[in-house]
């Protein structure tokens, strides 16, 4: 034992930069997973966000993939490194070293870094959980003692420490098992296997080309709306049928299109024979074989990590946004006495004394139309898909408001670019409020609606639609605006007319405290609608979600990442003895950096590409087929996905840059 | 004599090594010539190679081919003195494994910028002087020892280096496939007047050469000259040579 020990400590002393590497990596799986257990053993914190045991659930749920991840991890980087070390074990084997003995030196290493990994991990770890509960304590204006919050949660750290002790048992039984099978001529020659030369045929390559082009085209199909097959055949099935067709044709384009047109393009004779060409193109199709695997498992890796980033996103963004059509004032209510009204303006003065804030009345005529073709949102029931609002049931009619009410709601709620747009109109001509645009893509402008008034009918042709409600949708659907002189014959007939008190002000924004006062005066009114209280509890509900959702996405970078920089460096390290043949035939440093960048590039492109190729149809696909579309089709709705898109090539990027660099640092020792 | 390499009081002294392992050698080789490189095991002739190469510098001394001073290369312009001058064989055939024999042996005119049927048509004609224009489309792992060796002995030759530095060549090579790859570095010296390096072991591959420099702890200490001698003279008058200093370290 005590030579093992000495051995052990002479082996890290001398290979440092190597097990620095290995030692950072399971530091930072340690750290993430500390953080976790921490978090999801944080009572103080889990009883703020948490009423439904939602977060619990799907904290338990996450931990199940953080644990599998974590080994997982472990497993492949402790073989990464066991792979670099083979041939000094199977030189300990020729010495006369048992394989037990072997094996308990490799398992002490372990027991070491994991140890030093612990201490870092839990130390940093615990850290991130304090910046974790600080984030959404700021996030959600939440009041926690966080004096409660002890800074090592002693559960955790005997949660980890078990799981830990676990991880390292399964790594020994890992490398047992690949110790005890490999003989000792395999041990000693390991790194000299030669690889199989493969044929490249036409068949299967063309199929991967195929599947991968009929994926995506299945993908686009659900523009064509009702035709499209998404719709007539079913969302899941051809859900499915996409996914699989897409799975399947990457796979067979990365091991075997690609070869097959890496391998042919060597017949262009002019763009083979050049300094980097003639060296890339045959080291890609000679070690495609061992190397499609990886390839495979990380392009499903970054499409998986692209789109549930993307898809969570626009999830999360799409209510944010659309909380301004939701609840466009700050807050607004029906009008049930006029008592109310000076009540509200008394209240409201109580929280903001002297402020500028607008009071504005508006009273909504229902009026009913008998033309042929109306739109949908006259005849609608409720503003259907807003969970809060569906309750609420409504008569079929046109809702008519006046222009100059229309302008003046506009700037109230600081719209003021779109205020000054609003066509102006005459007394044959009204503006739709649409609800959502038409799937069809279809437009209501140049329709003629005749409004049935007690006494006469008013013929009205549509100026022009909308997405910009004045008004929430809990108090009007089916808004019409119409000229002041048809406002004021409409208000002379007997109509039904409810009247909408709006109320705007910097001052009142985020005033959680006020929106409750307001809701009590209202008796619990459903007509009470407010955009910064909208936005809260979209906030409250969803941030946990958010957070934890994050979170994997990390780990799946992290994942993504490391096995890029392992496997590159790797392979680098396999060839370095061409890299010297180069270098004696004349290859500058400069060509040789060139090479190692388009070996290294190609290895982060594929992946990358698939994944954002993958993670925009995916996109698609979901926001048009399964999400509502009350703010139309809008690019600022695709903010959120650029903006994790944009973060995931960073991240790549970084990556790519940092293996690039310890590639040619390997390198620049010729 | 038309020198094309020079060599004067070069010396090579390691890091931390107390001996130099070239200790202030000097001497002229003429353009065409072939000459062997002879001596024990660690008396310097690999680290000879390496300085003439300049893949490595030399701690003092000059040393010019082609009228070039290698002192006067930078990395850059010493990594194209190789591209455009030097070829080299190694103890271990050292082939890209990735490329097949063809891209091997036309990497060297790749990196000079030759026109890709100029190309082709080289590496034809020469694996044919090779014998291994039925090989072309292998991968090395795929050849013998003594087809890869004479692969990397074509694509050192392809370019018509001014000199060709050979590292044992025949070193891991059976003595048909030996004689073999001797023959071919003969042509190319003969036909093609390639100037040729060659560290050997063995008097027999010595033999093929027009002059042997016997080394010792970092000293030349003998030249054996061919004078016309047929091969089988030389060979055994090299033996002899041999056989007396191994004499002399017995006694
Ligand atoms: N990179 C190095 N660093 C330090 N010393 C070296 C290095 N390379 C060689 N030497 C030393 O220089 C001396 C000459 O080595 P060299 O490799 O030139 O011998 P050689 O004649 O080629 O031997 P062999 O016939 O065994 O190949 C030896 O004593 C060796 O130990
Ligand atoms: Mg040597």
């Amino acid at each position: 034992m005590n030579t093992t020990i000495s051995m052990a400590a002479k082996n890290l002393r001398k290979s440092f930069s190597f097990y620095v590497l290995y030692l950072l990596s399971v530091s930072l799986v340690i750290t993430l997973h500390f953080a976790f257990t921490s978090f999801s053993m944080n009572q103080v914190m889990l009883e703020k966000i948490s009423s439904d045991g939602r977060v619990e659930s799907m904290c338990s749920m996450i931990s199940i993939f953080l644990m599998a991840f974590v080994v997982f991890f472990m497993t492949y980087s402790n073989r990464f490194f066991l792979k670099r070390r083979t041939k000094e074990l199977g030189i300990y084997a020729l010495l006369g070293y048992r394989k037990t003995a072997i094996l308990s030196l490799l398992t002490f290493e372990n027991v070491l870094i994991c140890c030093g990994a612990l201490c870092t991990g839990v130390l940093l770890g615990a850290i991130m959980h304090k910046g974790i509960v600080a984030g959404i304590t700021a996030l959600l204006r939440l009041s926690i003692d966080t004096a409660q919050i002890p800074f090592f949660e002693v559960n955790a750290i005997r949660k980890t420490v078990c799981f830990i002790l676990l991880v390292i048992v399964v790594l020994s039984i890992s490398n047992g098992r690949f110790l005890f099978q490999s003989s000792l001529m395999s041990l000693v020659r390991f790194e000299k296997k030669a690889e199989k030369n493969m044929s490249f045929h036409f068949v299967p390559s063309v199929i991967g080309l195929v599947m991968t082009v009929l994926g995506y085209v299945l993908a686009l199909d659900i523009f064509r709306g009702r035709k499209s097959l998404w719709l007539s055949v079913g969302f899941y099935q051809i859900g499915l049928l996409t996914a699989m067709l897409i799975l399947l044709g990457t796979i067979f384009f990365i091991s075997s299109f690609l070869p097959y047109v890496m391998k042919n393009s060597k017949k262009n004779k002019r763009a083979f024979y050049t300094e980097t060409r003639i060296i890339t193109t045959p080291n890609f199709v000679y070690h495609i074989r061992s190397n499609a695997r990886t390839l495979i498992m990380l392009t499903l890796l970054s499409a998986a990590t692209l789109t549930v980033a993307s898809v969570m996103a626009l999830t999360l963004y799409y209510p944010i946004a659309s909380v301004s059509r939701m609840a466009p004032s700050e807050l607004e209510f029906r009008v049930a006495n006029e008592n109310q009204i000076n009540a509200v303006k008394r209240l409201v003065n109580q929280y903001a004394p002297g402020a500028a804030v607008t009071f504005i009345q508006t009273d909504i005529y229902k009026i009913t139309s008998s033309s042929a073709s109306l739109p949908m949102e006259y005849s609608a029931g409720s503003a259907k898909g807003d969970s809060q609002n569906e309750k609420i049931l409504r008569d079929i009619g046109f809702e008519c408001i006046s222009y100059t009410q229309y302008h003046s709601l506009l700037l109230a709620q600081k719209k003021d670019t779109i205020a000054d747009q609003i066509p102006a109109l005459n007394d044959t001509e009204c503006i739709l409020v649409k609800y959502q645009p038409n799937a069809d893509g279809s437009d209501e402008s140049g329709s003629v609606y005749s409004l049935n008034t007690d006494t006469v009918s008013i013929p009205l042709t549509v100026r022009g639609t909308t997405l910009h409600n004045p008004i929430s949708f809990a108090n009007s659907v089916g808004t019409l605006i119409v000229s002041d002189n048809v406002y004021e014959q409409i208000r002379a007939s007997a109509a039904p007319k409810t009247s909408i008190l709006s109320i705007n002000g910097k001052a009142l924004e985020d005033n959680e405290d006020l929106f409750a006062d307001l809701s009590a005066l209202l008796e619990n009114s459903p007509y009470l609608q407010g955009n910064s209280h909208r936005l809260h509890v979209i906030f409250s509900l969803n941030s946990s979600t958010f957070l934890l959702i994050g979170f994997l996405v990390v780990l799946f970078f992290i994942a993504t990442g490391s096995i890029l920089y392992f496997n590159n460096i790797s392979a680098l390290t396999d060839t370095k003895a061409d890299y010297e043949i180069l270098h004696k035939m004349g290859y500058t440093n400069k060509a040789i950096r060139k090479i190692i960048k388009k070996q290294v590039f190609t290895f982060f492109c594929i992946p990358f590409t698939f994944g954002f190729i993958d993670c925009i149809f995916a996109t698609i696909v979901y926001k048009t087929g399964l999400m509502q579309n009350l703010l139309g089709n809008s690019l600022a709705l695709y903010v959120p996905t650029i903006i994790a898109i944009a973060l995931t090539a960073s991240i790549y990027l970084f990556y790519y840059w940092l293996t690039v660099h310890s590639c040619c640092k390997i390198i620049s020792k010729l | 004599m038309n020198a094309l390499l020079r060599a004067k009081e070069v010396t090579k002294t390691y890091e931390k090594a107390q001996r130099p392992s070239l200790n202030k050698i000097s001497f002229c080789v003429a353009d065409g010539e072939f000459i062997g490189i002879m001596g024990a095991s660690g008396s310097g002739k690999t680290t000879l190679l390496n300085v003439l190469s300049t893949i490595d510098t030399p701690t003092s001394g000059e040393i010019w081919i082609n009228g070039i001073n290698l002192k006067q290369l930078d990395n850059a312009s010493a990594a194209d003195f190789r591209k455009d001058h030097l070829g080299f064989i190694f103890q271990e055939y050292f082939l890209l494994d990735s490329l097949t024999i063809r891209e091997n042996i036309s990497v060297p005119l790749t990196l000079q910028k030759l026109p890709p049927k100029k190309i082709e048509t080289m590496v034809q004609n020469l694996a044919k002087r090779f014998d291994i224009s039925s090989q072309l489309d292998k991968y090395p792992s795929e050849l013998s020892g003594g087809q890869r060796q004479r692969a990397s002995a074509a694509r050192a030759i392809v370019k018509q280096p001014s000199i060709l530095f050979a590292d044992e060549p025949t070193g891991a090579l059976d003595s048909s496939s030996a004689t073999e790859l001797l023959h071919a570095l003969q042509e190319a010296n003969q036909e093609l007047h390639t100037t040729i390096l060659m560290v050997t072991h063995d008097a027999y591959a010595a033999s093929f050469a027009g002059r042997i420099l016997i080394f010792k702890d970092g000293n030349i200490i003998r030249e054996i000259f061919r004078n016309n001698a047929s091969r089988r003279d030389f060979y055994e008058s090299i033996a002899a040579e041999v056989a007396k200093l191994d004499t002399e370290r017995q006694v």
